[in-house]
Order: C-alpha cells, then sequence, then structure tokens
C-alpha cells in the first residue's frame, strides 16, 4: 500500500499537515482536557490502554494472593484437647484478621478469587485487546481517519471506566464472594444477603456491557464504511478480520448477558424466582443464558490474539502469510460456531442430549483453531525470520496456544470431562489459552506497535530477557496445574489436601517468576518512555498502512488519504514504505507470463 | 481545530438553515457515506434490542412450559382491552414517526414537527395507560377514579379528593417476595408477576428512552435542523421507534391473549 | 480395545497423570482413562511434531542481512485439506468414545444398590436403604516440617459402601448448587436444589476414596470432604444395619446418632468449643442474648424454633448460617435432639432440671 502523492478525486479535502497527535497542547490542565474530551481513535486508544492495564495490574496482585494463600493448606494445629488454632491462613494473616474461624479465613480468600476472575475477566481480558490496540490500528489499518462514530468510541471509554468503577467500589466495600460466574443460586440468596455490593458487582459487569457493545458496533461500522480505496475485503490485514469477527460476537453475544444479568439483580433484590429453585425457578437456566454469552466472549478473548499473532509472524518473518483466505474465514467461522458451543459448560449439570450434541459441537470448533496454528507454522517456511520481543512473543504463542488447545480435548470429550470437569485442569486449560494465548498475543502486539503507538524504541534485549522470563514462570505455574486436576484437586479451593501440596508450591514459585518477568517488561516500557531512541516510521518492514503513517501518527493520521496497490503481505515484491531496500531485498521478479500465488 | 470536525454549526454567516449547509464529518467522504454508516450502526443496535427481549422471550417460554396454571391465572387478571388500545396507540405513534421521516424530506417543516409531538403525545399515553390502569391497580389495589374497571368492585378508602380509590383485596399481585394477592390460585403466580413486569417494565422504559429522543428531535426540528438535505437522526430514531413497537406487538398476546 | 500400547497407557506415564488406577470399573472410569491416555500421546505427537517444525524454520530460515526473499506458495489447496479433514477424523474418533463412556455413566445397572445423598453447605448426608445414616467421621491428619500435629478444619463423614456391586446415589441439595466428585472413580455430577441427578460406580476393592465437593458453594467449599469406605458386601450389611436408628432405646440415643447423622456435628459440638455455630454442651437453662438485642432462656421451645426456623434467633457471636430443618426431621426426631441436648448437662446445674417429654412440646411450634 502506498500513499497516493495528491488528492483523490471525490474525497472532500483539506489536508492538515499536522504534528503528531502525542503533541501537548498547552499546559498540564489544559492537556488533560484535552484527553478527557478528545475523540482521536488514537488517544482512546492509549487511554484504554492504561485502564486495561491498571485492571490488568489490580487482577494480578489477586492472582498473586491466591498463590501465596494456596502455598501452605489451612489446617488445624491439634494442641491436645480440640482446641485448635489456624495453620496456613496466609491471607488472613496478612490482612491482620487473627483468630478468625476457619470460614472466615477461606472466606477471604473466596472473595480475592472472585475478584481475580471478575476483573480479569470483564475489565481486562474482553475489553483488552480491541478497545486498546483495536481502536488505535483499525483505523490506521484501514487508511481511515477515524473510527465511524469518534463520539461514541469516547462515549464507550467512559461507560468503561464507570463500570470498572462500580466493580472497585464492589471490592472497596468488602469484596463479594460469588465466583465470576455469579452462579444461582447461591450468588441470588445465599452471598452476603441483603448486601449491595452483590448487586454493584452484577451492575459493574452489566454496564461493561454497553462498553463493550459500543466498541464492536463502531468497528463493524468502520470496517465495512471507511476502507480505503481500493482495499477489498481480501485486502485487509488479518488483524482487522479478527477485530471484525470479534465485534460481531460482541454485539451479538453481550444483550443475552444485559438481560441476564438484569434480571439477577432483580433476583437479588426482589427474589422473583426465575433462577431461584427455592421459588420454583432453574438455576441450569441461568447457566444455559450465562454461558451462551461466556463462551462466545472466550472467542472475544482469543481471536483478537489469533489476530495480533498473524501480523506479527508475517512481518519478522517477511513473508506472505500462508493461506490468506483459511485464517480469514476460520474467523468468521470460530465466530458463527461460537455461538452454539456453550452447553459444554454444563456437562456435569444438564441430561445426555444435550451433552452429546454440544460435544460434538465443541470438537467443530477445534477445527477452525488448529487450521490456523498449521497456516501460521507454514507461513515461517522459507521466511526471513527476526527474531526479536515481538517474534519471540510469537512463538511463546504458537508453543502454549498448542498446549491449551491440546488439553482442551479431553475436556470436550464428555467420558473424560466427568473427572476434569470443575479441576485445576480445567484452571490450567483456560489460563494456557486466556493467558498463554490472548495476554501473550496482546504483549506481542504491544512491543510489536509500541515505536508505532509511542513513537520510541525500547530495550530489546531487557524485552527479550522479561519474555524469556514470562515464559519460564508461566509454563511453571501452570503446567503443574494440569497434574494437580487430574489427580484431583477441585477448583476454587482454599485449602487442600497433602498430596497435592508440591505442586502447588511450584506453582507458586512459577508465580512469582512470571511477576518478575512482568515487573521487567514495566520497567522496560517507563524506560522506553523517558530514555527510549526515537522510532523510525518503520522499525520492522510492515507493509500494512499504519507503517505509511508517521511514528507517532499525525493527529489526521496520514498526510494524503492513502490507497492500496498491493495486497497486505506482498513482501516478495514491494519495499516496505520509509524502508532501505538495502535493508529489505525483496525477491526476484517473476519471469513473464507465469502464474502468481 | 486540532481534533476532527464532527458537528457544524448552524451558518452564521449566510443564515440559512443548519440542515442546507449541513456537512458530513470530516473522516467520511460524503453525506451519503456518512447517512449509510449512521444507519447501519442504528441496525446493530436493533440487533442487540432485539437479543436483550430474545432473552427475556426464552426465559417467558421455559417457564410458561414449567408452570402453565400460573400462566393462565397470571394472565386472567390482565384486561386485554388495556393492552388493545395499548398496541393502536403505539401503532399510530409509528405511523406519524414514519410520515414525519417523509416531511423532513419534502422540507415540510410544520408536519414534521407536528408529527414528532404526536408521536411523544403517544408514547407519553402508552406508559400513562400503563402505570395508572395497570400497574397501580395490580399492585397496590388503588384505582384511579375514572377507571372503567372500578365499577365492578366495592372501594374502602379514598385519597387526594376521591381522584383515588382503594379496592381491598385486589392489590398485591406483585413481582416474586413482594407478591402479597390474598386469592392466588397457583403458588407459582408470583413468578408470572416477575415475568409481566420485568418484561413490560424493560418495555415502557425503552418507551421513556424514546420520548427523550423524539423531544430532543422536536427541539432541533424546531431549529430547522432536519431537511431533505439532512435528516439522519430522525431516520434513526423512526427505526428505533419501530422496533420498539414491535416488541409490544409481540409482548401483547404472549401476554394478554393466553387462553 | 486397547487404543494404545500398554507400556504407554499405563505404569509410569499413567502414574504421572492420575497417580493411581481408577478404582470403578464403571465403564465412565476405565473408558475415560484409556481415553485420556491416548489423547494425551496424541497431543504429545502433534506437539513435537508442530514444535520441531517451528523450530526447525526459525533456525533454517533465520534472517541474514541482504539476502534476498524466496517466493513460496502462499497457499498449497491440497495440503490445507489433508490438515482440515486428518484432524478432524481424530476428533471424530475421540467425540464417540467420550460419547460411549458418557452413555455408561447415565445409566446405572438394574442391580445397583440405591443410596440417597444430601448435599448442604458445608457437610454431606447419606441415607441407606433401611433409613440409617452414618455416624462415623474422621479428620485427615498430618504431621508438618516442624513436627506439629495439624488435622484438616471440619469432620469428614465416612460413608460406607458394598464392593462388588453397583452403587446409584439419588442426590439432591438442600441449599445451592454442589458436586459430587471422587476422582478415583473418575466422575462427577451437580447435586441441584429441588431436583435428582444421579451418578453411579462400581468399586471392586476395599479401600477408602475422598469425596470432594466440585461446585463452588461459599465459605467452607474447599472443606467439604467425606470418605467413601468399600467394604466387602457382607458387612457393609451388618454395618448399616448397626446404624439404623435405635427407636426402641429412649429418646437420648436417638438424639445422639441424629446429631451425627443429620449433618448438626458439622457445626455445633458437645465438649464445649464453639464452632460454626454454638456448643452443644451445658447449655440447657442457660440465658443466650441475641444478635439484634433480646434474650431467652435455653429450654425445649427454643430449640424447636432454633432447628425450624434457625433465623428467627441468632446468637449474639455466631454468624446466621443455618438452614431450616423443617421437613427434614419429624416430630419424633426433633423430640430425641432435644432430649439428647437435655442430657449433655444443665447450665446453672440444678438438680429437678430433668424435665421429661411433655405433650406442651411436640406441637407444633406454629411458627414460619
Amino acid at each position: 500500500m502506498t500513499t497516493l502523492h495528491g488528492e483523490i478525486p471525490g474525497a472532500h479535502g483539506h489536508e492538515h499537515h499536522d504534528g503528531s497527535y502525542l503533541e501537548r497542547k498547552g499546559g498540564m490542565v489544559s492537556t488533560i482536557i484535552d484527553w478527557a474530551t478528545t475523540i482521536d481513535h488514537k488517544k482512546i486508544g492509549v487511554m484504554y490502554l492504561v485502564a486495561v492495564l491498571t485492571m490488568f495490574f489490580i487482577g494480578g496482585v489477586a492472582a498473586m494472593l491466591i498463590r501465596y494463600e494456596l502455598f501452605e493448606p489451612v489446617r488445624i494445629q491439634a494442641t491436645g484437647d480440640n482446641v485448635g488454632q489456624i495453620s496456613g491462613t496466609a491471607l488472613a494473616n496478612l490482612f491482620g484478621q487473627k483468630d478468625i474461624s476457619v470460614a472466615k479465613a477461606d472466606n477471604i480468600y473466596n472473595r480475592v478469587m472472585t475478584l481475580h476472575g471478575a476483573v480479569m475477566v470483564f475489565m481486562f481480558i474482553v475489553p483488552g485487546i480491541p478497545a486498546s490496540l483495536g481502536n488505535f490500528l483499525l483505523p490506521l489499518m484501514l487508511g481511515a481517519k477515524d473510527v465511524a462514530f469518534p463520539r461514541l468510541n469516547l462515549a464507550s471509554w467512559y461507560v468503561y471506566v464507570f463500570g470498572s468503577i462500580f466493580g472497585i467500589l464492589a471490592i472497596v466495600m468488602g469484596g463479594v464472594d460469588t465466583g465470576w460466574t455469579f452462579y444461582t443460586p447461591y450468588s441470588s440468596s445465599h452471598a452476603d444477603p441483603g448486601h449491595w455490593r452483590v448487586v454493584f458487582m452484577i451492575l459493574a459487569a452489566f454496564i461493561l456491557g454497553f462498553s463493550s457493545i459500543f466498541t464492536g458496533l463502531n468497528f463493524i461500522v468502520t470496517v465495512h464504511k471507511l476502507r480505503a480505496p481500493g482495499l477489498g475485503w481480501f485486502d485487509l490485514p488479518l488483524f482487522v478480520w479478527a477485530i471484525y469477527s470479534t465485534s460481531i460476537i460482541q454485539v451479538l453475544a453481550t444483550p443475552v448477558i444485559g438481560i441476564t444479568l438484569l434480571l439477577l439483580v432483580f433476583e437479588r433484590l426482589f427474589h422473583v424466582g426465575i433462577f431461584d429453585p427455592a421459588l420454583g425457578g432453574d438455576p441450569v437456566l441461568f447457566q444455559h443464558f450465562f454461558w451462551f454469552y461466556s463462551h462466545p466472549v472466550v472467542y472475544v478473548m482469543i481471536l483478537p490474539g489469533m489476530g495480533i499473532i498473524s501480523e506479527t509472524i508475517a512481518v519478522h518473518s517477511r513473508k506472505q502469510i500462508f493461506g490468506y483466505k483459511a485464517i480469514a474465514f476460520s474467523s468468521i467461522s470460530i465466530a458463527a460456531i461460537s455461538f452454539l458451543v456453550w452447553g459444554h459448560h454444563l456437562f456435569v449439570s444438564e441430561g445426555e442430549l444435550v451433552a452429546t450434541i454440544f460435544s460434538a459441537l465443541t470438537f467443530l470448533v477445534a477445527i477452525p483453531t488448529a487450521v490456523k496454528v498449521f497456516n501460521w507454522i507454514g507461513t515461517l517456511y522459507k521466511g526471513s525470520i527476526q527474531i526479536n520481543t515481538p517474534m519471540l512473543y510469537t512463538l511463546f504463542f504458537l508453543f502454549t496456544f498448542s498446549i491449551g488447545g491440546l488439553t482442551g480435548l479431553p475436556l470436550g470429550a464428555l467420558a473424560t470431562d466427568l473427572h476434569l470437569h470443575d479441576s485445576y485442569f480445567v484452571v490450567a486449560h483456560f489460563h494456557y489459552v486466556m493467558m498463554g494465548g490472548t495476554v501473550i498475543a496482546f504483549l506481542a502486539g504491544i512491543h510489536h506497535w509500541w515505536p508505532k503507538i509511542f513513537g520510541r524504541m525500547y530495550n530489546e534485549r531487557w524485552a527479550m530477557i522479561a519474555c524469556v522470563l514470562v515464559f519460564i514462570g508461566f509454563n511453571t505455574t501452570f503446567f503443574t496445574q494440569f497434574f494437580l486436576g487430574t489427580r484431583g484437586m477441585p477448583r476454587r479451593y482454599a485449602s487442600y489436601p497433602d498430596q497435592y501440596q508440591l505442586l502447588h508450591q511450584i506453582s507458586s514459585i512459577g508465580a512469582a517468576i512470571l511477576l518478575i518477568g512482568f515487573l521487567l517488561h514495566l520497567a522496560v516500557f517507563i524506560g522506553s518512555l523517558f530514555a527510549g531512541k526515537k522510532a523510525p516510521a518503520n522499525p520492522w518492514g510492515g507493509l500494512t498502512f499504519e507503517w505509511e503513517a508517521d511514528s507517532p501518527p499525525t493527529t489526521h493520521n496520514f498526510h494524503h488519504e492513502p490507497l492500496a496497490t498491493h495486497g497486505p503481505y506482498a513482501f516478495d515484491d514491494v519495499v516496505p514504505p520509509h524502508c532501505d531496500p538495502k535493508d529489505y531485498p525483496i525477491a526476484d521478479p517473476l519471469p513473464a507470463g507465469s502464474k502468481r500465488h | 481545530m486540532t481534533t476532527l470536525d464532527i458537528n457544524h454549526g448552524p451558518d452564521g454567516a449566510t443564515g440559512r438553515p443548519y440542515h442546507e449547509t449541513y456537512k458530513p464529518a470530516s473522516h467520511f467522504r460524503s453525506k451519503d457515506e456518512e447517512f449509510d454508516a449512521v444507519k447501519i450502526g442504528m441496525w446493530l443496535f436493533l440487533a442487540t434490542e432485539v437479543l436483550l427481549f430474545a432473552g427475556l422471550f426464552v426465559g417467558y417460554a421455559i417457564f410458561r412450559m414449567m408452570h402453565p396454571e400460573a400462566f393462565r391465572n397470571g394472565s386472567h387478571y390482565l384486561d386485554w382491552k388495556w393492552g388493545c388500545l395499548n398496541t393502536i396507540v403505539l401503532l399510530f405513534s409509528s405511523w406519524t414517526i414514519a410520515t414525519s421521516i417523509g416531511n423532513a424530506q419534502r422540507n415540510e417543516q410544520k408536519k414534521l414537527r407536528r408529527n414528532l409531538l404526536i408521536t411523544v403525545a403517544c408514547a407519553l399515553l402508552f406508559v400513562g395507560i400503563k402505570l395508572t390502569f395497570e400497574y397501580m391497580p395490580k399492585w397496590s389495589g388503588w384505582f384511579i377514579a375514572f377507571d372503567p374497571a372500578l365499577s365492578h368492585y366495592e372501594s374502602d378508602t379514598s385519597a387526594l379528593g376521591g381522584l383515588l380509590h382503594h379496592v381491598p383485596g385486589y392489590g398485591g399481585k406483585r413481582p416474586g417476595s413482594l407478591f402479597d394477592y390474598p386469592f392466588a390460585e397457583n403458588p407459582y403466580e408470583p413468578m408470572w408477576w416477575s415475568i409481566y413486569y420485568c418484561a413490560t417494565g424493560i418495555h415502557a422504559t425503552h418507551v421513556l428512552i424514546g420520548v427523550g429522543l423524539i423531544s430532543w428531535l422536536y427541539i432541533r426540528a424546531r431549529k430547522l435542523h432536519f431537511g431533505p438535505g439532512h435528516y439522519t437522526a430522525v431516520e434513526v430514531v423512526g427505526l428505533y421507534w419501530h422496533i420498539v413497537d414491535l416488541i409490544w406487538i409481540f409482548l401483547f398476546p404472549l401476554l394478554y391473549l393466553i387462553h | 480395545m486397547n487404543l494404545i500400547p500398554t507400556t504407554l497407557a499405563d505404569g509410569f506415564w499413567h502414574w504421572l497423570w492420575f497417580n493411581e488406577k481408577a478404582k470403578s470399573s464403571a465403564g465412565v472410569a476405565t473408558i475415560g482413562d484409556e481415553l485420556f491416555m491416548y489423547i494425551f500421546w496424541l497431543s504429545v505427537v502433534w506437539f513435537v511434531f508442530l514444535m520441531g517444525l517451528t523450530f526447525y524454520f526459525v533456525v533454517k530460515y533465520r534472517r541474514k542481512p541482504g539476502q534476498k526473499l524466496v517466493r513460496s506458495p502462499a497457499h498449497h489447496t491440497p495440503l490445507e485439506i489433508a490438515w482440515t479433514v486428518v484432524p478432524t477424523l481424530f476428533l471424530v474418533y475421540i467425540f464417540f468414545k467420550g460419547f460411549w463412556g458418557y452413555a455408561d455413566a447415565l445409566v446405572a445397572p438394574a442391580n445397583a444398590e440405591l443410596i440417597n445423598l444430601k448435599a448442604q453447605k458445608w457437610a454431606w448426608r447419606m441415607t441407606y436403604p433401611n433409613g440409617a445414616e452414618s455416624p462415623l467421621s474422621t479428620r485427615f491428619t498430618y504431621t508438618d516440617a516442624q513436627g506439629n500435629q495439624l488435622t484438616s478444619a471440619q469432620d469428614a463423614p465416612i460413608f460406607v459402601v458394598p464392593a462388588g456391586k453397583p452403587v446409584q446415589l439419588r442426590m439432591s441439595s438442600m441449599d445451592v448448587i454442589h458436586s459430587f466428585w471422587v476422582p478415583d472413580f473418575r466422575a462427577k455430577f451437580d447435586i441441584f436444589p429441588n431436583r435428582y441427578t444421579a451418578y453411579w460406580f462400581q468399586a471392586d476393592e476395599v479401600g477408602d476414596h475422598p469425596i470432594y465437593c466440585a461446585e463452588y458453594c461459599g465459605d467452607l467449599h474447599s472443606e467439604m470432604y467425606a470418605i467413601l469406605r468399600v467394604l466387602p458386601e457382607a458387612e457393609y450389611r451388618s454395618t448399616i444395619d448397626g446404624w439404623a436408628i435405635p427407636w426402641d432405646q429412649g429418646p437420648v440415643p436417638v438424639g445422639k446418632v441424629l446429631y451425627k447423622t443429620k449433618g448438626c456435628a458439622a457445626c455445633h459440638t458437645v465438649d464445649g468449643t464453639p464452632n460454626t455455630g454454638p456448643t452443644w454442651s451445658h447449655i440447657w437453662g442457660e440465658e443466650h442474648e441475641f444478635e439484634g438485642g433480646g434474650k431467652a432462656v435455653v429450654d425445649a421451645n427454643y430449640i424447636r424454633e432454633s432447628i425450624l426456623v434457625p433465623a428467627a434467633k441468632i446468637r449474639k457471636g455466631f454468624p446466621n448460617q443455618m438452614v431450616s430443618f423443617q421437613g427434614q426431621l419429624n416430630d419424633r426426631e426433633l423430640d430425641a435432639l432435644i432430649a439428647y441436648i437435655e442430657s449433655l448437662g444443665a447450665n446453672p446445674p440444678a438438680p429437678g432440671t430433668g424435665h421429661s417429654e411433655t405433650g406442651a412440646e411436640t406441637e407444633p411450634a406454629g411458627s414460619n
């Protein structure tokens, strides 16, 4: 894609030759006002990045607390008569709660566990990639000046913050212990009866749903209406395909959780009885409603990650992506099938017919996912592969995501799931997919586009060291949990029988390594912001539109309206924009008349 | 201006009305493109609305299957005549807002304003009927004096100078734990009222949002914002209003006409 | 049918994943383990192949400055069809194998011993065909690195089942959703309030197996253990016969059995130490203060109300945690429990407080 110099007929044309979008407007106060009222998708993307990473930090602290508590099981010291002193209540000690009952000590763990789940799912990983990187990159990749509805975009950020405040409020008021899944009747009639904080946490998820719908709706319209001239559907970068599929799921699934959570609030406040068996309702109906949203949303989490990997693997191995259409269509088919597999969360609660159908459909969704992995590995073939942080994370993703995918098989198969359901095997599996998949892809993407977003390079060596630490820490933390699960450790346990202690301790040590890796990343990012080398416009030799813009881009993204003249991954034939042909030698031209691939 | 130009104010220099000088936001290539984008966006939003109510309808279907008697008994307390009147009111308002789009396209400013006003009035009438003749007596047993149903019953107290009359033993048809109706025949009737209030309450909320949106259209129409050159807002609010209407068309038989 | 060679399905690799062999001969356990090991090795082969290929490509095609790119196909239809179809065939096989095991888990053999299982926050109760319930319980004991004696936090009931005979459980919950999981039997199923679900197994060897609650159910979810003890069938029969409630011996022995079998022991001690609920030792005649004010003397009516409508009077310093036993205990059983509490001693100890059961105490409380 090259920039067309001069005006495009029909496009109305005052082109501003303006400065970077990061340029400060006057003093501190006016800069803050400028950011708070901006409708620039890039600033909103950065604001989202800061917000979701803050939530990732809060959720991460909760995760560390979980691993801290699980280092030792809760026990009573048998001192002669039956009067016991409790040991192993690390969290209670940490919060200064001495001499409390086991029930109260376990309750603290249950609240931290819920906090981790709710924050990570609703406030970090669902909005995560689409709202931050997606917001920043989607218009750039399409060659547009902004998303279709810029004010709706800003509104979505404020709704996100408003919803998160509700969630934080629930935490500050003492937290909730319902689990992030809010299963009834526990959440409706048993958890903290009469307390508003449970309602606040549910409302937080409800409000965040609006933010999700606004973003998704905005992106769909943007992809439909604001593609640059010449940019056909099959010229779109695969990241755009992924975000487009994600947006469809967000728009179609979120309303269902909306009504479900609303009914749950009514249920809690007025005991309307829809989900409460004591009043004639059906708790399994809640599970159906809940997973009808929450399973598709698993793909809201992972599809953007897959999109990032499609970009990074192509750019850093300078290779036409293998099977472009297969990857694009697999995104769409994953989005479609994702609506049909929710029942696999209910294999141990529903009858045979439901379970059988959903087991079969679950295996169906495995196929497009596997096809994507094969295509990525096929892309490496005969490439020109550069190992740097984004590429290292991409390979890291292939490793962990493959494990995540393969360990889904015994969970999708009915006979094995009866044993593994609600065990640590499930915990390990979804952390391999969500963290080993989405978070790792997010990190690949942040490093890949960091120079574009902030206009500065990061320290490659230290970032790669941090990546290796995260790799070691992640696998130590979660691989052990597969064995915990198959050996019989149920999930959401504050304590455990002795035979699981060694594996839990290894897992906790892994979490500490993971923490060090993330802190090192944070240091590298801060270092880059304050002392990083100025980034060139196209540091990796990418061919998509965003690399034609300045680093950081100007307020209006491009100096001239871009025009698509080649595919997004035509590395063989095109010298990347702003790059020297000596550094990026292209392939020999094909003999005249030969068939192009 | 350093950010995108989104809304151009009325052209102060020439004094020409807004809709004649309207220019699309600068990230769109043309007015038509902007119009299409807004319309696709609205259709997507309406898809989310339909799905929201779809969840309610699925719940309705399952609980009607589980407790058919409770639903039959409960529905018996609803007066189909009020439901029917409200259906007519909403259908008429759908027609007036559809006409108002044509008015904007043909620059018939006076008719545009009139049709928008009638739509708002119908929406308010709908909510008014719902509250005074349906919710209030069932919830509390208080009737408004000119409610024709009141003549069937004997009231024990009245309030507000005879405007309100209380019928003992009539109220208490409330959702869930608030249910207090002494003559219930089925233990699951509270659940019927839960579904009834949830469904009609969420729908009525949408009607009230519609009142806000159409009033906003009316204020803008007074400032001559809409005309042949620009009527996007009228068009998409119209779409919204049709969906609100359509949902009622489904709710009415499901709630009122169970026999 | 063996899916994979025994050396791969058993021995070290099986130990690595499961520690021990499945202790149930029901299809879900045998097919499940076999299928799991099959999926494991299939995954290992795929994973090693894919990662090996990735590593090889990364090393072989690493970027060398100034080197021109080499063209290669952007797609290859036969290859893409192959790598879509081949995994699909494997998945179809795994699906059917999983379905057979699951179908087996759903239908218990006709000669199964039917036992009722009730779950409540945070205790299990089994009722045997003769109406008996287990009075046995235990705590896991451990010795930590410093040599301290440690125990698990709650008493875990011990249930007995016959060896060599299929056992079917008819399960329901008294409050929230629970899930019955015996890892050694490789299966679990959810337990709902107001609904029955089923579970069956056949344990052929004598031995103890832990039971866990696998669906999050609140504070003591992680302490909701029980032990399933497999006994030879004759011993099982004599054991449950011995647990039948001794109605012919008067109310106090009956109350003592009910205390252990109805779940009271999960929260109330009889030795004077407070637990989740107050102890029962020497409370007869004691004056109790309540949360939110008010006080009352412990007598038959107070105890009856506390069992049937626990939330009505919450003793100061204790949480409102107990579920109602309305419908769980009949009047005879209530009488027995009241007599048992009275037999545990009065406070203040005074002669002549030994009330006998009078007609007034068996009248319906009229509450609720």
